[in-house]
C-alpha cells in the first residue's frame, strides 16, 4: 500500500525547473509591487504611519465599533489631530494610549492591554486552539493505534456485501471499457478504495 | 394589496405547522398519504410566501405608506430600483425575505433529494418546516410587514443612505440566505439521525446543500467588503466588526464542513464529527441571526437592530441543544467505516485544516462575547476590535494558507515522508524564491514574507499538478493542451473545483496582504487647484459642484490623478449629505490595478470650497474583488454535476494507469 501510495506522488518525469521558477517570478512581480511605492511624502514633525497605528488602536467614543481612524465625526477628527500633536511633542505610543485611557475609560482602546486581567482576553484564545489542535493530534493517533492493531483486517473488509455489489459491477464495466477512456480520472485520490 | 400579503402570511404558518406534523405523524404511523401531502404543503407554502412577497414588493412600488414598513423604509423621492433593497432593509422584511429563501430551498431541496435519503425525508421536512414555522410565527405574531399605521402619512421616511449602493442589492440578500441555508444539510444530517440512518445516506445531500450555502455566505462576504471599500469612507474592507463576525463564524464552519464531508463521502470516515461540524454551523448561524437583531454588542450594521433579541436568542438555545440532543442519541450509530491509516495522509490534514477553522471562530467569538463577560462580572467596560484578532487570527490564517498549500499534496490514506518530500520540492522552491526576493528588494514585515511565501507555495502546487496531469493527458490521448486541461477539471470536479476555489482563497490573501501591510495613507486638506503627491502620484483637486435635491444635498468633487506629469485619470468622488438621517454617505473614486488601487474618498466640505480627502495607495486590492468570480466558478465546477452517480460513489485506480 505503501509503494502505491508513493507512486501516485512520483511523477515520471518531474515539470523542468525552469517551469518552475517562472511561475514564482510571476508571483513576485505581483508581491513586489508594494514595494515600488515607497517614495517619501513632505517631512511631517511626527512620524504618520505611526500616528496611523495609533488611530487604530482607539475606538470613536461616540460611533458604534469604528476606530477614529475610521471615524468621520467632529469628535474623531479631534482625537486624531491629538495623536499628532502629542507624537510631534515627543510622545511614544504607549503614553499616547494611557492618556487616552484615562480620559475617556478603558473601552477606548480597541484592545485591551496585555496585563493583569485582561490577558486572559488573550491567552484562553490561544490556549483553547492548541488545546484543540492537540486533542486532535491524538485524537488521529488513537484512531491509527486502533487500525495497527487489527491490520489482519483488511480496511475494504468493513464495506458490508451489499454495498460491495454496485461497485463490483463497475469494476466489471471499467474493465470492459478501452483503456485511455475517461475513467482515468487522473485524481491522486482515487486509489482510496482499493485494499 | 397589504391584505393578501397579510393572508398569505398566515396561510404559510399554517401550511408549515400542518407539514411539520404532518410529515412525522405519517411516518410514525405509516401514512404515506399523510407524508406525500405534507411534502406538497412544502410546495404550496414556497407559493404562498412568494405572493406574500410580492404583495410587499407591489406595496413598495405604489409607496403605500399606510404599510408602517413601506413608510419606513421607502419615500417618494426613492427610485424604484431600489425597491429590492427596502424590502428587506429592516427588521420585518428581512423576516419575510428568509422566510421566502427558506422555503424555496426545502421545496427545491424536498423535490429533488437524492435517492439515499428517501426513507427519511419526512424527518428532514419536519425540522425544515420547524425552523420555517418559528420565522413565519415570529412575523405574524411580532414584527408583521403588512401592519398598518392608524393614518396615511403623506411621504415616507425614506431608505437608509448606506444602503443605496450596487452592492447592496446582493450582499445582504446573499448572506441572509446563506444563514438561513445552513438549515439545510442540517435538516438532512438530523433527518437521517432521527431516522437512525447513521452511515453516509445524508452526505451527497449535505455536501451539495453545504458547498452552495458556503458560496453565498463567502459571496456575500465579499461583496460586503466591497461595499465597506467603496462606500464607507476609510479605505478599508474588513475591521471584525460583530456582525462581520457573526457571518464569517459560520462561514468558517461550513468551509471545515465541505472539506471533511469529502472524507465521509470517499472514505466514510468523520460521521461524528460531520455531525458536530454541521450542528457547530447552525448554531452560528443562529447566533449570527441574533447578533443582527437586537443583539447586545455595538455594530455598523444596526440596520436589523430590533426587540426581538431575546426571541432569537430563545431560538438559539433550541437550535443548540436539539441537534446536538439528537446527536447523542443516535451516537452508537455514528461508527466509522474505515479507521485511520496514517498521521501523514489527506484526512488528517483535513482534521487540522477543520481545528484551525473552528479555531478561528472560537477567537472570533471569544472576541465578541469577552467584553459580555467582564461587564457582566462587573469589571470595567471593555472594547475588542480589530487590533486583538488582526493578532490572534492573523497567525492561524497563515496556518490555514500553509495547510492549503500542503494537504492537496497528500494522498487519501498514507503517504510516506519521502514522497512528501518529492511533492514539496517545486513548491517549496517557489515559496523559498519569492521569500527571498521580498526579502532582499521589499520588505523584511514577517507577515508578508510568510504570507506572500505561502500564496506561491499554494499557487505553485495547484499550477504544478493542473501542468503534470495535463502532460500526462496529452501523451496518452493525444488531446491538445487546452482540452486536455479542461478534460482533466471535467474528470474530477469536486477535486478541481476545490482547486479553483483555492486560488480563489490566494488573490483573496493577496488582496488582503497588500492592503493591510503595503497601504498607504494621508488625511490632507486641499483647496481648488492645490495638489498633493503620494507615492509617485500626483492628485489635484480641481472645485466641487453642489447639487441639492429632496432628501440629501450632493458635493461632487472633481479630481485628476497624475503620474510622472502624465495625467492617468479623471475622477469623480462623491459626498452626500441625509439630513433627514443626519448622516453622510461617501463614494470613494478608485483607480484599480492590478498592482495597486488609487483612492480618494472625501471626509469633510468646507464652506470655503476646501475639501477634506482621504487618500489611499492600497497595493493588490483588485485581486480580492477578482477572486469572487473564481470562487464562484470553482464552487459551480464542484457542484457540476457528475454524469454517473455510481461512478461518483465508487471510484478506483483500476483503469488508471500508474503514472497519472
Amino acid at each position: 500500500m505503501d509503494s502505491a501510495a508513493s507512486s501516485k506522488l512520483s511523477f515520471s518525469r518531474p515539470v523542468p525547473l525552469p517551469a518552475a521558477f517562472w511561475l514564482a517570478l510571476l508571483f513576485c512581480c505581483l508581491a513586489v509591487a508594494p514595494g515600488l511605492a515607497y517614495a517619501q511624502t513632505p517631512a511631517l514633525p511626527y512620524d504618520e504611519s505611526e500616528a496611523q497605528a495609533i488611530d487604530r488602536m482607539l475606538m470613536c467614543p461616540v460611533c458604534p465599533a469604528e476606530s477614529i481612524d475610521q471615524a468621520q465625526v467632529p469628535l474623531a477628527r479631534q482625537m486624531r489631530r491629538q495623536v499628532r500633536e502629542m507624537l510631534a511633542a515627543g510622545a511614544g505610543r504607549t503614553e499616547i494610549l494611557d492618556w487616552f485611557a484615562e480620559r475617556y475609560g478603558p473601552s477606548v482602546l480597541a484592545a485591551p492591554p496585555k496585563t493583569g486581567r485582561n490577558l486572559l482576553a488573550w491567552t484562553l484564545p490561544v490556549a483553547g486552539v492548541l488545546a484543540a489542535l492537540l486533542a486532535g493530534v491524538l485524537a488521529l493517533r488513537a484512531m491509527t493505534g486502533r487500525n495497527r492493531d487489527d491490520a489482519a483486517v483488511p480496511a475494504a473488509g468493513a464495506v458490508p456485501d451489499s454495498d460491495l455489489e454496485p461497485y463490483l459491477a463497475v469494476v466489471d464495466q471499467n474493465l470492459a471499457r478501452p483503456p485511455g477512456d475517461d475513467g482515468q480520472a487522473g485524481d491522486s485520490g482515487s486509489g482510496a478504495r482499493d485494499g | 394589496m397589504a391584505e393578501l400579503g397579510a393572508m398569505a402570511l398566515w396561510i404559510g404558518l399554517a401550511l408549515s405547522v400542518y407539514a411539520a406534523l404532518g410529515s412525522v405523524l405519517g411516518q410514525l404511523r405509516g401514512a404515506p398519504a399523510l407524508v406525500e401531502s405534507a411534502r406538497r404543503a412544502v410546495y404550496v407554502l414556497a407559493l404562498a410566501m412568494l405572493v406574500a412577497t410580492l404583495c410587499l414588493i407591489g406595496s413598495f412600488i405604489n409607496r403605500d405608506f399606510e404599510v408602517a414598513y413601506v413608510a419606513a423604509h421607502s419615500n417618494r423621492a426613492m427610485p424604484d430600483i431600489y425597491t429590492w433593497v427596502a424590502f428587506y432593509a429592516g427588521n420585518e422584511g428581512s423576516l419575510l425575505y428568509i422566510a421566502l429563501v427558506l422555503s424555496a430551498m426545502a421545496a427545491i431541496a424536498l423535490r429533488w433529494a437524492p435517492a439515499s435519503t428517501r426513507d427519511t425525508l419526512p424527518y428532514t421536512t419536519a425540522a425544515l418546516m420547524v425552523i420555517q414555522t418559528f420565522f413565519i410565527a415570529v412575523m405574524g405574531f411580532m414584527a408583521n410587514p403588512f401592519d398598518r399605521l392608524p393614518f396615511i402619512p403623506p411621504d415616507g421616511e425614506g431608505i437608509n443612505p448606506l444602503l443605496t449602493h450596487f452592492g447592496m442589492f446582493f450582499h445582504p440578500p446573499a448572506l441572509m440566505a446563506g444563514l438561513i441555508g445552513i438549515s439545510l444539510p442540517l435538516s438532512f444530517a438530523l433527518g437521517a439521525l432521527v431516522g437512525g440512518k447513521g452511515r453516509d445516506e445524508w452526505v451527497d445531500a449535505g455536501r451539495i446543500w453545504g458547498l452552495l450555502v458556503w458560496v453565498l455566505l463567502a459571496g456575500g462576504l465579499l461583496l460586503g467588503s466591497w461595499w465597506a471599500y467603496t462606500i464607507l469612507g476609510w479605505g478599508g474592507f474588513w475591521f471584525w466588526d460583530p456582525v462581520e463576525n457573526a457571518a464569517f463564524m459560520p462561514w468558517l464552519a461550513l468551509t471545515a464542513f465541505v472539506h471533511s464531508v469529502m472524507v465521509q463521502k470517499r472514505r466514510g470516515m468523520f460521521r461524528m464529527w460531520n455531525i458536530v461540524l454541521i450542528n457547530v454551523a447552525f448554531a452560528l448561524a443562529l447566533y449570527g441571526m441574533f447578533m443582527n437583531r437586537g443583539g447586545p454588542v455595538p455594530s455598523v450594521h444596526s440596520f436589523g437592530a430590533s426587540t426581538l433579541g431575546w426571541v432569537f436568542l430563545l431560538f438559539l438555545a433550541v437550535g443548540v441543544i436539539v441537534p446536538f440532543a439528537v446527536f447523542f442519541w443516535r451516537y452508537g450509530l455514528l461508527k466509522s467505516a474505515q479507521n485511520l491509516d496514517s498521521m501523514l495522509s489527506r484526512e488528517a490534514a483535513f482534521l487540522v485544516n477543520n481545528l484551525l477553522l473552528l479555531g478561528i471562530a472560537f477567537v472570533t467569538l471569544w472576541g465578541t462575547v469577552y467584553p459580555l463577560f467582564v461587564k457582566l462580572g462587573g469589571g470595567a467596560e471593555i472594547t475588542i476590535a480589530r487590533p486583538f484578532y488582526d493578532q490572534v487570527n492573523g497567525p492561524l490564517l497563515l496556518a490555514l494558507l500553509f495547510l492549503m498549500g500542503v494537504g492537496p499534496l497528500l494522498p487519501w490514506r498514507r503517504a510516506n515522508w519521502q514522497s512528501v518530500r518529492r511533492a514539496l520540492l517545486l513548491p517549496g522552491s517557489a515559496a523559498a524564491i519569492v521569500v527571498v526576493i521580498l526579502l532582499l528588494f521589499v520588505t523584511r514585515s514577517p507577515f508578508a514574507l510568510v504570507g506572500f511565501g505561502l500564496s506561491a507555495l499554494v499557487t505553485a502546487g495547484i499550477l504544478l499538478e493542473w501542468g503534470r496531469g495535463m502532460r500526462s493527458r496529452h501523451r496518452s490521448t493525444g488531446e491538445n493542451y487546452p482540452l486536455a486541461l479542461a478534460r482533466l477539471l471535467a474528470a474530477n470536479r469536486p477535486r478541481y473545483g476545490g482547486y479553483i476555489v483555492h486560488l480563489a482563497v490566494v488573490m483573496v490573501a493577496l488582496g488582503v496582504l497588500g492592503g493591510s501591510l503595503f497601504e498607504q495613507q494621508r488625511d490632507v486638506v486641499l483647496a481648488p487647484g492645490e495638489s498633493y503627491e503620494i507615492a509617485g502620484y500626483r492628485l489635484t483637486y480641481r472645485d466641487t459642484t453642489q447639487q441639492t435635491f429632496a432628501d440629501r444635498t450632493e458635493y461632487l468633487s472633481h479630481l485628476e490623478v497624475y503620474r510622472e506629469g502624465e495625467l492617468l485619470e479623471i475622477m469623480q468622488a462623491r459626498r452626500s449629505f441625509y439630513p433627514s438621517f443626519n448622516m453622510a454617505s461617501t463614494l470613494a473614486a478608485i483607480r484599480s490595478t492590478p498592482l495597486e488601487d488609487f483612492y480618494v474618498v472625501p471626509s469633510e466640505n468646507r464652506p470655503d470650497g476646501a475639501v477634506g480627502f482621504r487618500i489611499l495607495v492600497n497595493p493588490l486590492v483588485w485581486w480580492m474583488w477578482a477572486a469572487g468570480p473564481v470562487l464562484i466558478a470553482g464552487t459551480a465546477v464542484s457542484l457540476w454535476p457528475e454524469r454517473r452517480r455510481e461512478r461518483a460513489a465508487v471510484s478506483f485506480p483500476v483503469a488508471r494507469p500508474a503514472a497519472a
